[in-house]
């Protein structure tokens, strides 16, 4: 009862004030937002086109928009953005600051020079240092493979028929070439053999459960603003012993455990709520199936939460001031979120980095959290980042313990 | 004289800061950490070769392609396998052959492949026939994209050499049919054949740097980048460097809640010294240990990060901006707090926030929706980012003239009304 009473002491001094209530509800749920948005989630789907946007300046005056323009169209990477007199002014300073990815100028008399032996080139301006920029490259190359494809298509026909029969004048021959070109660049539009790319979830197999930057930046904000809270639950123990609270209540019968034990329990409620509220929102506003395996989330959540108790309690323990709490959870949560994959996916960093990442507890929470939400997996997906989880909780724990002083 | 007591002021409070070594770690050893963790994040295990390290992609390959003697013993899924087994790819691709598409899905559901590619029965029927299309499968983890990503580049470049040999032939047969010319399928897998031929002359000059048909240019950067890796440090660093300044200034400007709360303040008012001259010494401490801060940050990155900032007068310029803005904003902040408690909690929610809108924790990223940048430009840390990253691409400094006329203004106008509630507060 006694540590029951010290965690709600706690709990009503974190909560009292609004300002704090407030930062552990509508910051998460603001970073949440914030990040899913910027990862492409963006709450419903197809609301924008995710295509990176790429510069379209045509200079070829005279010649309708071209068939290049439609291959480019019709890529799933990019989307030309047709630029005008003013546009085109300001195109490469777009590059630069990233508002286009690419931008491709189109030459005078590029449609007629395309069959000549010496076609006159397009000008690609593209940061190739950026992944933007490659990938524009990227499709931008394709296309244009495409296009000469098509130019290629045409020829090697009109040779076929030019040893079938023959064209009457060199005008029959032109009108040839522009209708077999015409005819390829429709073909390209629906190419014979194509890719089909699916994911292994039974989410994905549902049609339901598409990889997006919710999957990401909801489970990843959750974890670290688990650790954030800290800021708050953490200051209280330092609080207690810096005003001499905590002498004061050794001088009654409460004993020194049930002292740890009721801040551990004020922390792990706060966190375990934090998470709750976390999940929810991620659940109906965002669209993140936790609830596909909820005993499986849950499990995770409390996991991860007593491993944050554990550090909590090692801050509260090693911190001498208030703003020793908020510097060191701050500390902890870049360097627990970065490494662990929160923040962005390990798959893209380096092995040695990805080696790290794989030792923090918060690689585990979420893997735990991504098995069931984008792999679409059950309940014993989760055992292992459970018990890794629970294991890195007992060791914190044990650290604070050690470290934690009364006075 | 009164500067002479200010100077003393900011003097007392620059030496408690500078023996300080939580304080030193948190203006200096905070934002390298972060930057360092994401610069070895997406560089190789020694970090210093200059480029991203892309991942092993551990591929699944299931080949159901069924070749008969009537394509010559060609086998386009073969060759497809060949080609993701081949020594040039060995560092992108681990390609293994599965047995069949269920063991393959199964490995990658098991996490034992990261991607598994089944090839089709009718891949090379549907090559040498007329009309029809297939499609292959690339079945991935749904936590990766960069290596799906590459795999499906190369495979589609792949399968449009087989699109364009078979539109070339039915593009001819359609146009000769069209003509009332007779259809020979010889003549088809001829013009198939050559566009082949063709496609793989032009698919190595693509590769190569004389592309037949892309003059590739970068943009006019000032600046030579050092590689994408100082590129992006430069631009993770900039976001911290701000988040620090704003968050060091703050935390300077705090130390007249905590001397009002030890009482030291009040002892001080007790001397001839007037008020305004105690403010100005807290606002010359906090613009030297943010100008400190920046320095020291700027030329520490440049050595240990090879990042280029820019021009000087233009870093120059940028680092003012940033001083004046965050110094500024630091006491505005404070002037909301009533306690150290408050001051703490007040302290990292707002600048969390506003480094938030401010693009600090996005900086890295190429392309931003943009939503965020009209928010970013109701943030002095948005105004602030701008300037660095003009100068990271090495603006002129006439460039950053507006970014940081704007930061100034923000500055003074904060540091106006905080110095103004701090002064009623004191009266």
């Amino acid at each position: 009862m006694r540590i029951v009473d010290l965690a709600l002491k706690d709990l009503s001094q974190i909560l009292r004030d609004r300002k704090v209530a407030a930062l552990l509800v509508l910051m998460p749920i603001g970073f949440t937002v914030f990040f899913s948005m910027l990862f492409g989630g963006g709450g419903s789907a197809g609301e924008a086109d995710p295509r990176l946007p790429i510069g379209w300046i045509d200079r070829d005056i005279g010649s309708a928009p071209g068939p290049l323009l439609r291959l480019l169209e019709a890529s799933d990477a990019v989307r030309p953005v047709v630029l005008d007199e003013k546009g085109s002014q300001t195109a490469v300073g777009q590059v630069l600051d990233g508002k286009l990815a690419a931008v491709v100028t189109v030459p005078m008399g590029f449609q007629q020079l395309l069959w000549t032996e010496a076609p006159a080139k397009l000008q690609v301006t593209v940061d190739e240092n950026s992944a933007a920029g490659q990938t524009a490259y990227g499709a931008i190359d394709m296309a244009v493979a495409r296009l000469l494809g098509a130019v290629e298509s045409a020829r090697l026909s009109a040779e076929a028929f030019e040893t079938s029969g023959g064209f009457f004048d060199d005008a029959s021959r032109q009108a040839y070439l522009d209708d077999a070109f015409s005819k390829a660049i429709n073909a390209w539009q629906d190419p014979p053999f194509t890719l089909a790319v699916e994911q292994a979830s039974v989410a994905a197999s549902e049609g339901e459960g598409e990889f997006e930057g919710n999957a990401q930046a909801s489970p990843g904000l959750l974890v670290q603003f688990a650790i954030w809270s800290l800021i708050m639950s953490g200051s209280t123990v330092v609080l207690e012993r810096t005003t001499g609270a905590m002498q004061r209540l050794l001088t009654t019968p409460i004993r020194r455990w049930q002292i740890i034990a009721g801040h551990a329990l004020g922390m792990f409620s706060l966190t375990v709520a934090q998470e709750l509220l976390l999940l929810a929102f991620g659940q109906f506003a965002l669209g993140v199936d936790y609830l596909r395996q909820p005993v499986a989330i849950l499990l995770v959540a409390v996991a991860l939460a007593l491993w944050v108790v554990g550090l909590g309690m090692l801050i509260g323990a090693l911190a001498e001031t208030d703003t020793h709490v908020m510097m060191y959870s701050l500390l902890a949560m870049f360097l627990f979120t970065g490494l662990g994959g929160a923040w962005f996916p390990l798959e893209g960093t380096g092995a040695a980095f990805q080696a790290i990442g794989r030792l923090t507890p918060t690689y585990w929470a979420m893997l735990g959290f991504q098995n069931v939400i984008l792999r679409g997996m059950g309940l014993s997906s989760v055992l292992t980042s459970v018990a890794i989880l629970l294991a890195y909780a007992v060791l914190f724990f044990g650290l604070a313990v050690w470290r934690f002083r009364f006075e | 004289m009164d500067l002479q007591k200010s100077l003393d002021v900011a003097l007392k409070d620059l030496m408690r800061y500078a023996r300080s070594p939580f304080v030193l770690v948190m203006m200096f050893g905070a934002p390298l950490m972060i930057t360092a963790l994401i610069y070895f994040a997406f560089s190789g295990p020694g970090g210093g070769d200059g480029g991203f390290q892309l991942p092993v992609t551990r591929v699944q390959v299931v080949n159901l392609d069924q070749t008969t003697a009537g394509f010559g013993g060609f086998s386009a899924g073969q060759v497809l396998v060949e080609f993701l087994q081949s020594e040039q790819l060995s560092n992108l691709i681990e390609a293994t052959v599965a047995d069949d598409a269920d063991s393959a899905r199964a490995a990658v559901n098991r996490q034992d492949a990261d991607v598994a590619l089944i090839i089709p029965a009718d891949l090379t029927a549907i090559a040498f026939t007329a009309g029809g299309g297939t499609s292959l499968t690339l079945y991935h983890d749904p936590t990766l994209t960069i290596g799906p990503a590459i795999i499906k580049g190369l495979i589609a470049n792949f399968l449009d050499g087989f699109s364009g040999s078979k539109i070339a032939a039915e593009v001819t047969s359609e146009l000769l049919a069209e003509d009332g010319l007779p259809t020979d399928p010889s003549m088809m897998q001829s013009v198939a054949a050559q566009y082949a031929e063709w496609a793989q002359q032009v698919g190595q000059q693509r590769a190569s740097a004389q592309h037949p048909l892309l003059d590739v240019e970068a943009p006019p950067r000032k600046v030579a980048p050092t590689n994408q890796l100082a590129d992006l440090a430069g631009k993770i660093l900039a976001g911290q460097l701000i988040f620090f300044s704003f968050y060091t200034a703050a935390a300077a400007a705090q130390s007249i809640i905590t001397e009002e709360e030890q009482k030291t303040l009040p002892r001080l008012f007790t001397t001839p010294t007037p008020r305004t001259a105690i403010l100005a010494g807290k606002f010359i401490a906090t613009f030297v240990l943010v100008l400190g801060q920046a320095v020291v940050l700027t030329i520490a990155s440049a050595l240990i990060f090879r990042i280029r900032w820019g021009q000087p007068l233009t870093v120059a310029l940028v680092t003012l901006g940033l001083v004046a803005v965050s110094t500024g904003f630091g006491l505005f902040l404070m002037s909301f707090a009533k306690t150290s408690r408050q001051a703490g909690l007040v302290m990292g929610a707002v600048l969390t926030v506003l480094g938030m809108a401010g693009g600090l924790f996005s900086s890295g990223m190429d392309v931003l929706p943009r939503t965020f940048e009209a928010v970013a430009l109701f943030t002095p840390q948005g105004w602030a980012m701008r300037g660095w990253k003009l100068s990271l691409a090495g603006a002129n400094p006439g460039d950053v003239l507006l970014p940081v006329g704007v930061v100034l203004v923000m500055g003074a106008i904060s540091f106006a009304a905080g110095a103004l509630t701090f002064r009623r507060r004191l009266a």
